[in-house]
C-alpha cells in the first residue's frame, strides 16, 4: 500500500449511546463516515453503520474442513502404509483413535487460517506502523472519523457543526 | 414499561388436546403390557424410560436456571418463568419414580438384574452367586435405590419449589427491596452442588444399574448432558409455541439466539462425552465394559447411529450458522429433533440392558427348574470369565493375545449373523449346549449371540427394543402431554414476567450483537 496522506476530521464522544445516535444522524444527513472507533464492541453499531456480515467464519469452516481431512488422511497414511504399528491389538486403521487428532487438526487449521487471513486482510504484519487517530479511542472515547482530504471548507464546517450538534466532546483534524 | 399479555391462560382446548395425549399414552402403555414377555419388560422399560427422561428434563431446567442465577446472568430473566414451571414437574416425577421404586420392593418388574428375587445373587453359597453384583450390593439394593431416586428427587423438588416461591413472592413485594430475590439466589447457589452430585447417583441407580455388571465413570455426565439438551430443546419449542399464542412478545431473536448457542454448545459437549465414554472403553478393551458397546453396535445399530445423527450431526451442522439460531422455524425443527433424539438416547441407555436382563432372568429361572447340575453352569461361566481376565493380566505385554481378540471380534459379526434367526423359531428349551457355559451371555464378555438355545436371542430384532415401536411413540406422547399439562397449569399461576427481578431491564434490552441482514437491521423488536 502506498503511503498516501489523508486528512481526517474526527470527533470524540464520551458515551456509546451518544455515538450510536450520532451515527444515525449522520446516516439521515447522508454524511459519508470513513470509520468508527470504539474501545470495545458496541452492540447494534454494525447494522446502523451498514457493515456487511464478516465472511471470515466461512473461511474458518473451510480451513477446519481442510484440517479435518488432512488430519484424518495423514493418520490413515501413517498408520496403514508408512509406519504400521500394533497398538493394544487394535487394527491398523482404527478410526476411533484418529478422532482426537482429527479434531485437533480441525481446530489448528481453523485457528491459524483465520488468524492469518484476518491479519492479512487488515494489513497487519510484524513491523507495521500503527495508524492511530487518538490514543484515547482504545481507552474511554468513542470516535467518528470523516475523510476530508481535498474537501471544500464548507463541507468541513458542516461536519464540525454535525459534531457539535450530536454532543461530541472534542473535534480534531489529523493527517495520516 | 408496558408489557402486555403477561398472564398465561391455559385454555380449555389445549387442555383437551393434552388430556387426549395422556389417554393415548395410557392406551399405548397398556398395549405394550399386553404384548409382552412374562416380566412385562416392554411395559416397565417404557415406564422407566419416560419417567426418567421427563423428570431429568425438569431437573435440568431448574438446575440450569440455578446456574444462571448464580452467575448473575441477566439475559434469561424474560424466560425464567418457563424454567421455573418446567422444574415443578419433578413433583410428578416423584410419583413416577415412586412407582418404579415400589416395583423394586415388590419385585413387580425385572428392570434390575441385581434385584432378582429368586437368584440370591449376593449369597456366596447360592448357586447363582454373582461376585460382581455382590461387590456392588451396598449400593445396588432396594433401600439405596429408593433413597437415590425418590429421596433425591424429593430434595430437588423442595429446592425447585423454594426457588419458584421466592421468585413469585418478589413480584408482589411491596417495597423496592430485593429480599425475595436474594433468598432465591441462596436457594439457587446451594442447589448447584446438591443437584450436581446427587444427579450422578440418581442416574447410576435409575439407568446405569440396568446393566449392573457394566460401569462407566462418564455415564452420569453423559446422561445429565443428554437431559440438559432435552431441557434446552423443550425451552426452545415452548418459547416459540408461546410466542405463536401471542405471549412473550418481548422475547426476541436475541434471546432465542442465546438459547440456540447453548443448544449448539451442549450438543457438542454431549458428543464429546459420548465419544469419551466410547473411546476409553474401546481402547481399554476390558471384556465387561466393551460388551456394552459391542452388543449395541451389533444388535442395535439403528439406536446407536441414530443417536449420533440426531444429537450431533443435525444440531452441529444446522446450528453452526449464526442466522439459523435466530430463525423460529429452523430452531423449532432442530429442537424437535434434538428433543426426540435425547429421548432416543435414554431409550438406547435403558432398553437393550433391560432386555438382556429379562432374557437372562428367564434362562436362569428355567435352568434352575431343570436341574442343579445345569444351573451351576452359570457359576462356572462367571468363574471362567474372571479367571480369563486374571490370566490376561498376567500375560500383559503379550501382543498376540489382544491381536487374536481383535481378529475374533472381526469374525464375530458373521458368527452372530449365522446364529440369528427369528425369535419365535429358536428351539425352545433345548438342552444347553457347550456354549451356554459362557452365559449369562451378554454381561460376562461371552459371545452375545450364544443364548440361542433358549426362547429369545438377545440379538434378534424386537420391536420396542431394537427400535421404538408405535406404542413407544404413543407412550412418549402421553408423557409429553402430562409434562406439558403440568407445565401449563404451573405457568398460569404467576405472571410470565418476573416484574421486580433486578435483571428484567437488562433482559428486555438483551442484544447478542449478531448482525443479520435478512432481519432488516436485526433490531426491529425493540
Amino acid at each position: 500500500m502506498a503511503a498516501e496522506s489523508k486528512k481526517v476530521l474526527y470527533g470524540l464522544y464520551n458515551d456509546e449511546e451518544d455515538l450510536k445516535g450520532a451515527v444515525k444522524t449522520a446516516n439521515a444527513a447522508h454524511l459519508n463516515i470513513m470509520d468508527v472507533f470504539t474501545p470495545f464492541p458496541v452492540h447494534g453499531l454494525d447494522p446502523i453503520l451498514g457493515l456487511k456480515e464478516s465472511r471470515l467464519h466461512i473461511l474458518g469452516f473451510i480451513y477446519g474442513a481442510c484440517g479435518a481431512t488432512f488430519g484424518f488422511l495423514a493418520m490413515t497414511w501413517i498408520f496403514t502404509s508408512d509406519w504400521p504399528i500394533v497398538f493394544g491389538g487394535k487394527p491398523f486403521w482404527s478410526v476411533p483413535a484418529f478422532i482426537p487428532i482429527t479434531f485437533e487438526m480441525t481446530v489448528l487449521f481453523a485457528a491459524w487460517g483465520m488468524t492469518i487471513t484476518f491479519y492479512t486482510v487488515c494489513g497487519m504484519w510484524p513491523g507495521v506502523k500503527a495508524k492511530t487517530l487518538d490514543n484515547r479511542i482504545t481507552d474511554d472515547k468513542f470516535c467518528i472519523a470523516f475523510d476530508v482530504t481535498g474537501a471544500p471548507d464548507s463541507d468541513v464546517k458542516n461536519l464540525q457543526g454535525f459534531f457539535t450538534n450530536t454532543g461530541a466532546s472534542e473535534v480534531n483534524v489529523k493527517m495520516m | 414499561m408496558n408489557l402486555t399479555n403477561t398472564q398465561f391462560v391455559f385454555e380449555g382446548k389445549t387442555k383437551r388436546v393434552l388430556i387426549g395425549g395422556m389417554v393415548l399414552g395410557v392406551v399405548c402403555l397398556a398395549l405394550s403390557a399386553l404384548n409382552d414377555d412374562e416380566y412385562h419388560t416392554r411395559f416397565w422399560t417404557n415406564f422407566l424410560h419416560n419417567s426418567v427422561y421427563f423428570t431429568a428434563v425438569a431437573f435440568m431446567a431448574i438446575f440450569f436456571l440455578a446456574a444462571q442465577i448464580t452467575a448473575f446472568a441477566g439475559w434469561m430473566t424474560v424466560i425464567k418463568r418457563i424454567w421455573e414451571s418446567m422444574g415443578q414437574f419433578m413433583l410428578v416425577g416423584l410419583i413416577l419414580m415412586g412407582i418404579v421404586a415400589i416395583g423394586v420392593w415388590g419385585h413387580l418388574h425385572h428392570l434390575y438384574h441385581w434385584n432378582d428375587p429368586n437368584l440370591n445373587i449376593t449369597d456366596p453359597e447360592a448357586s447363582h452367586f454373582d461376585r460382581i453384583i455382590a461387590g456392588k450390593s451396598g449400593f445396588l439394593n432396594p433401600v439405596f435405590f429408593t433413597i437415590a431416586t425418590v429421596g433425591f428427587l424429593g430434595i430437588w423438588y423442595f429446592w425447585a419449589y423454594k426457588m419458584r416461591r421466592n421468585s413469585i413472592a418478589q413480584d408482589t413485594h411491596e417495597t423496592a427491596s430485593l429480599d425475595y430475590y436474594k433468598k432465591e439466589r441462596k436457594w439457587a447457589a446451594s442447589f448447584l452442588p446438591i443437584g450436581g452430585f446427587l444427579s450422578a447417583v440418581f442416574f447410576w441407580q435409575a439407568m446405569m444399574s440396568v446393566d449392573p455388571h457394566w460401569y462407566s465413570t462418564m455415564f452420569s455426565w453423559y446422561s445429565t448432558a443428554s437431559a440438559w439438551l432435552g431441557s434446552l430443546s423443550m425451552t426452545v419449542m415452548l418459547i416459540i409455541y408461546l410466542k405463536s399464542r401471542g405471549y412473550l412478545e418481548y422475547v426476541t431473536h436475541d434471546h432465542l439466539h442465546d438459547v440456540g448457542k447453548f443448544l449448539f454448545g451442549i450438543s457438542v459437549f454431549w458428543t464429546y462425552l459420548w465419544f469419551d465414554q466410547f473411546m476409553l472403553i474401546w481402547y481399554a478393551n476390558n471384556g465387561e465394559e466393551t460388551i456394552y458397546f459391542k452388543e449395541r453396535m451389533e444388535h442395535y445399530p439403528v439406536l446407536f447411529w441414530g443417536n449420533l445423527l440426531m444429537n450431533f450431526v443435525v444440531p452441529f451442522l444446522i446450528l453452526m450458522r449464526n442466522d439459523n439460531k435466530r430463525k423460529f422455524g429452523t430452531m423449532f425443527f432442530v429442537a424437535l429433533i434434538v428433543f426426540f433424539g435425547h429421548w432416543w438416547d435414554y431409550f438406547y441407555m435403558i432398553k437393550p440392558g433391560a432386555r438382556t436382563a429379562a432374557i437372562e432372568a428367564k434362562e436362569l429361572a428355567e435352568a434352575g427348574q431343570h436341574k442343579t447340575g445345569q444351573s451351576t453352569t452359570t457359576d462356572t461361566g462367571i468363574t471362567t470369565v474372571l479367571s480369563t481376565a486374571a490370566g490376561e493380566q498376567a500375560d500383559a505385554g503379550h501382543a498376540q493375545e489382544p491381536a487374536a481378540a481383535g481378529e475374533q471380534a472381526k469374525e464375530q459379526p458373521d458368527a452372530t449373523h449365522a446364529a440369528e434367526q427369528p425369535a419365535g423359531e429358536a428351539p425352545h428349551g433345548a438342552t444347553p449346549s457347550e456354549d451356554a457355559v459362557a452365559h449369562p451371555p451378554a454381561e460376562h464378555g461371552g459371545e452375545a449371540g450364544h443364548g440361542a438355545s433358549h426362547g429369545e436371542e438377545p440379538g434378534s430384532f424386537k420391536l420396542g427394543f431394537t427400535i421404538p415401536g408405535l406404542e413407544e411413540i404413543g407412550v412418549m406422547i402421553g408423557f409429553l402431554s402430562l409434562f406439558l399439562f403440568f407445565f401449563f397449569s404451573q405457568l398460569q399461576r404467576a405472571s410470565l414476567v418476573p416484574m421486580k427481578d433486578p435483571y428484567l431491564e437488562e433482559s428486555l434490552h438483551h442484544e447478542t450483537g449478531a448482525m443479520i441482514e435478512s432481519e432488516g437491521g436485526g433490531h426491529a423488536h425493540h
